[in-house]
């Protein structure tokens, strides 16, 4: 999708004016297409000065790092670092429960949007549509910090609604804090997920549901397709470049777990189930003061990230999908 | 750099004019609140931009590794030369330097704070006596969620009231307090000539043990692991849980809550006792370091000898009794007037102007004094409530201050840094107190909260162990 964007309509689309630039010399292109590299100059300084050039921080991660000593009086230290991160004791944990959430994600949060959407596109009323639309995605505007204390006024042992409907309806009143308990973490992370980011999600997707074409249905129908045949044969080849897209994007973000909200749920109780890379960065890094172990950790992240875009970017293409680049 | 307990002074307000006066320097503060201190002190000691003087804690990892680094001026040999900067107390000052090296000035605090802050009316209402022993506290606890203290005829109150802490093991929280009642070692201490950490003995697991007898039975609040620490009054005050063990000065805290209700009779609600024998009759007093956090002195912004000297001059003048009174009291005569030569009493409580100036020395500028409290005076004037519950309050609090100082336990590793347990932080130091929650809530059994034990040993803990004895000894103690 991104890429039919990218191409202005009767102009070449970016990647065969890169393709081109091999028979016409650089000079010519970039003259013929001035005024569209301008437009370039603002996005690749961006990138450059607020995404590259801090990178050079990086080289931290391969020092025992003292402000005071600054980047080049620090000692280097190699990949100390590493090495104290892949053979300590939480590495396993770390990369089990970033693993998990990830998994959980890919399963329960990264559909949902497409079932709801799907669902919403069969609704014919307009008016409750686009009602229902605009109320599921109204969470997403809520910070985390919102979020977690409405899961906390719902779920905590002592003044919890759900604590008192426990007690008024089933008259139980064992008080379980679901909050501190470490089976319940990941549930109310996936269940937040859903809730916060389910809505939002459906926009892309009753985009893409927008553009397909009224005459296929009309054909599938002459054809004898009923309601489920035409999701099947139309509605979701449709969609399914955007799925794809939406998926390796998503795919680079595999380890990111999403930090406000693991951080704001994590207690003493639930700590061996919550901590993650993003967490365990911020507590070694700030909390803990140990800042070159904790860039060693993003930078562990980070590296990992980007092979799984590539990865799976690859992975779409082999299946006979239009990648991401 | 400083901590900051409400909203932060207006740099043109009457009392930082009047510091500046005496001082006769323009006066620049950051004022960081005391929930964020330690993240912004962290990102601030990464920076390359730090101030001259910052109020910090001198065994913060990413402190002790930029002291060590020589990003702080040692001030061991150096303070002889000021009158007003030598240490009042050796203790104090070897618990808050490095490996014996003092890299900043300490606020001194009195060392024996702990207490149990106790919902008076409920006691008199069920004709309890005050608890002397861990048993009574046992018995009292098991009373205020039984036999319904507030006589709402529900069974909807506990004993104890314990907040999620946010300090790691041996940080003065309400368990640690406990386990050093039972005679574990208050942080480090000798066992057979070795000096071990306090969990690693049985006094540790038998304390555990019995306050999960309290968790299990319900006398503690149940969200005991998610209780937000900024919410610790309020059970105590809305009459949910009967009993707080924190600092004694908590007491002062929770007597204003009530007093904001009924400014007659707010002093019946609250009793305080100190620390509690174990049930042979034994005492151990849980004591604080002496001291909380140190003014360390930045060798980036304070660059040569020369300008040492004139902050050290600052800080000397800062360190007389007039300026202690100054930023621990305020302005005599505005906020406050001396009474009986020595203590200082608040005047003008009504006056808003006056409420401001007040307020910048309470949440703020108190902060800033190395040789005053607002509880037992130091050099400045003692300060002396106006409401008699208060006064009382306050001579308990110094009674029990000085009797609990003779059983108290102090922690043999405090004046020392082990490298490895810097270096290890982020892997070890939450392994103990998560261990320790998970039992008392029932999520471990105790077999596997001796294997935790274990697992800090062989994290890098029996490291950390040989390394606090090497050093305790050196230190020659």
């Amino acid at each position: 999708m991104a890429t039919h964007l990218a191409a202005p309509p009767g102009k070449a689309a970016p990647e065969e004016s890169g393709r081109g630039a091999a028979k016409v010399p650089l000079r010519t292109a970039v003259g013929r297409y001035r005024w569209l590299y301008l437009m370039l100059v603002p996005g690749v300084a961006y990138f450059v000065i607020f995404k590259y050039l801090p990178m050079y921080g990086l080289t931290i991660a391969f020092q025992d790092f003292l402000p005071f000593l600054g980047y080049s009086g620090s000692p280097w230290v190699g990949l100390k670092h590493f090495e104290e991160l892949f053979a300590g004791p939480d590495f396993g944990r770390l990369m089990f429960n970033t693993l998990l959430l990830a998994l959980l994600h890919i399963v329960f949060v990264f559909p949902a949007p497409i079932v709801v959407a799907l669902l919403l596109n069969e609704v014919r009323v307009s008016f409750l549509k686009r009602s229902v639309q605009s109320l599921i995605y109204i969470p997403h505007f809520l910070s985390w910090t919102i979020v977690a204390s409405l899961t906390y006024v719902l779920f905590a042992a002592d003044f919890g609604v759900l604590a008192g409907w426990m007690r008024d309806l089933l008259g139980d009143t064992s008080k379980i804090d679901y909050m501190a308990q470490e089976e319940w973490f990941r549930p109310l992370i996936i269940l937040q997920q859903l809730w916060k980011q389910t809505g939002w999600g459906t926009i892309i997707y009753l985009a893409a549901l927008a553009g397909v074409d009224p005459n296929l249905y009309e054909a599938a129908r002459m054809d004898g397709a009923g309601r489920f045949r035409q999701l099947w044969h139309v509605t979701l080849p449709a969609i399914r470049p955007t799925v794809v897209v939406m998926a390796i994007l998503a795919s680079g973000n595999l380890l990111d777990s999403g930090f406000e909200q693991i951080w704001l749920m994590t207690t003493s109780l639930n700590r061996s189930v919550a901590d993650v890379f993003d967490t365990y960065v911020y507590y070694a890094g700030i909390t803990q003061g140990a800042i070159s172990y904790s860039t060693a950790v993003g930078l562990f992240k980070g590296v990992a990230g980007v092979i799984l875009i590539f990865g799976s970017n690859w992975l779409a293409k082999r299946l006979g999908q239009r990648g991401l680049f | 750099m400083s901590k900051l307990f409400g909203t932060a002074p207006d740099p043109k307000g009457e009392l930082q004019q009047a510091v500046e006066k005496f001082l006769g320097k323009k006066l620049q503060i950051t004022w960081v609140p005391n929930a964020e201190y330690t993240d912004k002190l962290n990102v601030t000691l990464a920076s390359d931009n730090l101030p001259q003087v910052m109020v910090v804690d001198p065994h913060l990892p990413a402190f002790v590794k930029s002291a060590q680094a020589g990003a702080f001026w040692d001030l061991t040999d150096k303070l002889d030369k000021y009158p007003n900067l030598k240490p009042s107390d050796e203790r104090s000052a070897l618990n808050s330097s490095i490996n014996g090296r003092i890299f900043g000035l300490y606020r001194m605090r009195p060392l024996l704070r702990s207490a149990i802050v106790i919902r008076k009316d409920w006691l008199d209402k069920l004709g309890l006596k005050l608890p002397e022993s861990v048993d009574d506290l046992y018995d009292v606890a098991k009373a205020f969620t039984e036999k319904d203290p507030d006589g709402n005829g529900k069974n909807d109150t506990y004993g104890l009231i314990i907040p999620k802490w946010p300090g790691n093991y041996a940080s003065a929280s309400p368990y640690d307090v406990i386990e050093t009642w039972f005679g574990a070692p208050n942080g480090w201490g000798e066992r057979d000539g070795k000096i071990v950490p306090g969990f690693d003995t049985p006094e540790f697991l038998e304390a555990n043990r019995w306050l999960k007898k309290m968790v299990d039975g319900g006398m503690i609040n149940p969200d005991f692991a998610t209780l937000d620490t900024a919410k610790w009054n309020e059970p105590f005050h809305q009459g949910k849980g009967g009993m707080i063990i924190d600092v004694n000065i908590r007491s002062r805290q929770v007597l204003d809550l009530f007093y904001e209700d009924d400014k007659e009779n707010y002093g019946d609600k609250v009793a305080m006792v100190g620390n509690l024998k174990r049930s042979d009759g034994q005492k151990f007093s849980y004591p604080f370091t002496g001291y909380a956090d140190v003014l360390a002195i930045s060798k980036q912004s304070v660059r040569t000898e020369q300008d040492l000297d004139n902050v050290l001059k600052t800080l000397d003048k800062l360190a007389t009794k007039e300026g202690q009174n100054l930023v621990t009291n305020g302005i005599e005569g505005r906020n406050y007037k001396v009474e009986n030569g020595d203590t200082a009493a608040l005047i003008n409580e009504d006056d808003p102007a006056v409420k401001v100036i007040q307020d910048n020395a309470d949440d703020a500028f108190i902060q800033l004094s190395t040789k005053g409290t607002v509880d037992i005076g130091g050099i400045a004037y003692q300060r002396v409530p106006s409401g008699k519950p208060y006064q009382d309050m306050l001579t308990l609090q110094k009674r029990l201050m000085e009797e609990d100082l003779k059983t108290a336990v102090h922690n043999a590793a405090l004046p020392v840094v082990s490298d490895t347990a810097v270096a290890r932080g982020p892997q070890i130091d939450t392994i103990i107190p998560d261990a320790r929650i998970k039992f008392l809530s029932g999520a471990i059994t105790e077999d596997q909260l001796k294997g935790e034990i274990k697992r800090w040993y062989d994290s890098g803990g029996t490291q950390v162990t040989t390394e606090i004895n090497d050093l305790v000894k050196k230190l020659g103690q």
